[in-house]
């Protein structure tokens, strides 16, 4: 028999979750912050551009997707009220104004024809960075006071994954002649230069590594 | 990528040919085979035309779903945080998920029913009701006005399969129906909450509602009666928010249209 009076630890021996992590209350909130930003760009994109696209099967994934990531604004909006923030429009701002120009650029496309630029950017570009953000926060953060945001981040990086392999599987479908090769390069590097100079979707520092001060911000090239 | 898409700019590939709807309401033969028919213009599963007639409501059901995915996505981006807020644009971003699965279902139903992809054409006035620039307007003609009608065409079709012995259509129609109906009850809230403080907007919107309510009603093409092919879902529109009041608009559209047509020919009711 077991006796439930026998004193037990708190923490299982497997259990090996710690204090304190590297993110304060502050960063957290603006972490989260920022992410809820880009998800909302990202899913007033989406939507927009099923009007523009022709390919009936990739209409339609944008439509799945749209859903998703105004979803995953919504989950992250949840948690800024647990975060001190009790107006959760205030911290849902961009981390920095390379991060809107990063959005801006990544929104532009229009044309019917432009489908793989509009594709490049989200699944070649944004949804990487935010799989590599969502996955350093939820390994940094404390296990312990954080987790509220790292069950919600569980969340969404499934969803993430999922759409990213779904996004890369259309666009190699859609990629088959030299130009569509160059058009998709092209568009993954502009962007790319775009979102280095931000620093990542929460600015400086999204990964933790060291700041770099970028000596000529429009080549994009650390020092 | 510019706010308000128009409606020429809707992208299809080469296999979509649009028409335009009021050609197919104004032919004056639709009345003239009208009064010819000797029975209900109900869908029959016994009447030799019903399984062309159900394919081809069928395929409009299918573009009517596309443009459907393209109005509730456009909605999410063509108003900023001011004009439409973010928890409208979230319901929005929900119906776009809803309406792909909905182009999915009607794809893969057509082919159940022998039907090709651009085998009908293609009338757009769904996404142009989608084109004003009010919010309001746009939930109240599209999410109250089309996908009201969404409700009384899915109910008639999941009769259809019904009677027909078809448990596929009967199946997909039910599942799509229970959608309209949150689609549509999305439509009658947000209308009452963006207009709570502006009546005058409110009646705006509502007049626009109803103009594209009366569309549909056209040659008594959806009524209450035997002589309307698609028949008004009360029960389903009640649970959409729509009261007895409106509904009984509706089916008044309808009669009068029909009276109208008869004029028209130059007949007695
Ligand atoms: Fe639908
Ligand atoms: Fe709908």
């Amino acid at each position: 028999m077991v006796d439930g009076r026998k004193p037990r630890p708190a923490f299982a021996p497997w259990d090996r979750r710690a204090l304190p992590g590297l993110f304060d209350v502050e960063e957290s909130a603006r972490r989260v912050g920022a992410y809820a930003w880009l998800e909302m760009r990202l899913f007033e994109a989406l939507g927009g551009w099923i009007a523009t696209v022709p390919e009936l099967d990739v209409k339609l994934v944008l439509g799945r997707h749209c859903y998703h990531h105004a979803w995953h604004a919504e989950q992250l909006q949840q948690r800024l009220p647990e975060l001190r923030e009790m107006n959760p429009a205030r911290l849902t701002l961009p981390a920095n104004e390379g991060i809107v120009a990063f959005a801006e650029a990544l929104i532009e496309p229009e044309a019917a024809e432009l489908t793989i630029e509009k594709l490049v950017g989200v699944f070649r570009v944004l949804l990487p960075r935010t799989i590599a953000a969502y996955t350093y926060h939820l390994n940094g953060t404390s296990t312990i006071t954080d987790a509220p945001t790292i069950r919600t981040l569980n969340f969404l990086l499934q969803d993430e994954f999922e759409d990213w392999r779904e996004g890369e599987m259309l666009l190699q479908s859609l990629i088959k002649t030299p130009e569509q090769i160059e058009r998709a390069s092209e568009r993954a590097k502009s962007l790319e230069a775009l979102i280095v100079v931000a620093g990542g979707i929460a600015g400086a520092g999204t990964l933790g590594e060291e700041v770099y001060e970028l000596e000529n911000k429009s080549e994009a090239v650390p020092e | 990528m510019k706010r308000f898409l128009p409606v020429e700019e809707l992208a299809r590939d080469e296999r979509f040919i649009r028409s335009d709807l009021a050609e197919g309401f104004s032919d004056p033969r639709n009345g003239r085979v009208r009064d010819r028919t000797i029975s209900t213009a109900r869908l029959q599963p016994d009447r030799a035309a019903a399984p062309d007639r159900a394919r081809s409501l069928m395929h409009g059901i299918f573009v009517g779903e596309i443009q459907a995915l393209e109005a509730a996505g456009r909605t999410t981006f063509d108003f900023d945080d001011t004009e439409a807020p973010f928890a409208l644009k979230l319901d929005m971003a929900r119906q776009c998920w809803d309406e792909s699965r909905h182009v999915e279902i009607s794809v893969k139903l057509g082919e159940h029913m022998g039907t090709e992809i651009g085998e009908y054409t293609e009338a757009t006035f769904l996404y142009e009701a989608a084109c004003v620039t009010d919010p309001a307007m746009r939930l109240a003609g599209v999410n109250r006005a089309l996908e009201g009608l969404a409700i009384d065409v899915f109910n008639t079709m999941k009769d259809f399969g019904q009677a027909s012995g078809d448990p596929v259509l009967k199946f997909c129609e039910d599942w799509m129906l229970a959608d309209e109906v949150t689609h549509v009850k999305m439509g009658s809230d947000w209308l009452r909450r963006l207009t709570e403080r502006d009546p005058e907007r409110r009646e705006r919107a509502l007049e626009f509602q109803r103009a594209v309510d009366k569309l549909f009603s056209l040659g008594g093409f959806r009524g209450e009666t035997d002589e309307s092919p698609i028949q008004i879902a009360r029960r389903f529109r009640e649970l959409a928010g729509f009261d007895t009041k409106e509904i009984d608009e509706i089916a008044g559209l309808a009669a009068e249209s029909i009276a109208e047509t008869r004029a028209l020919l130059g007949k007695t009711g």
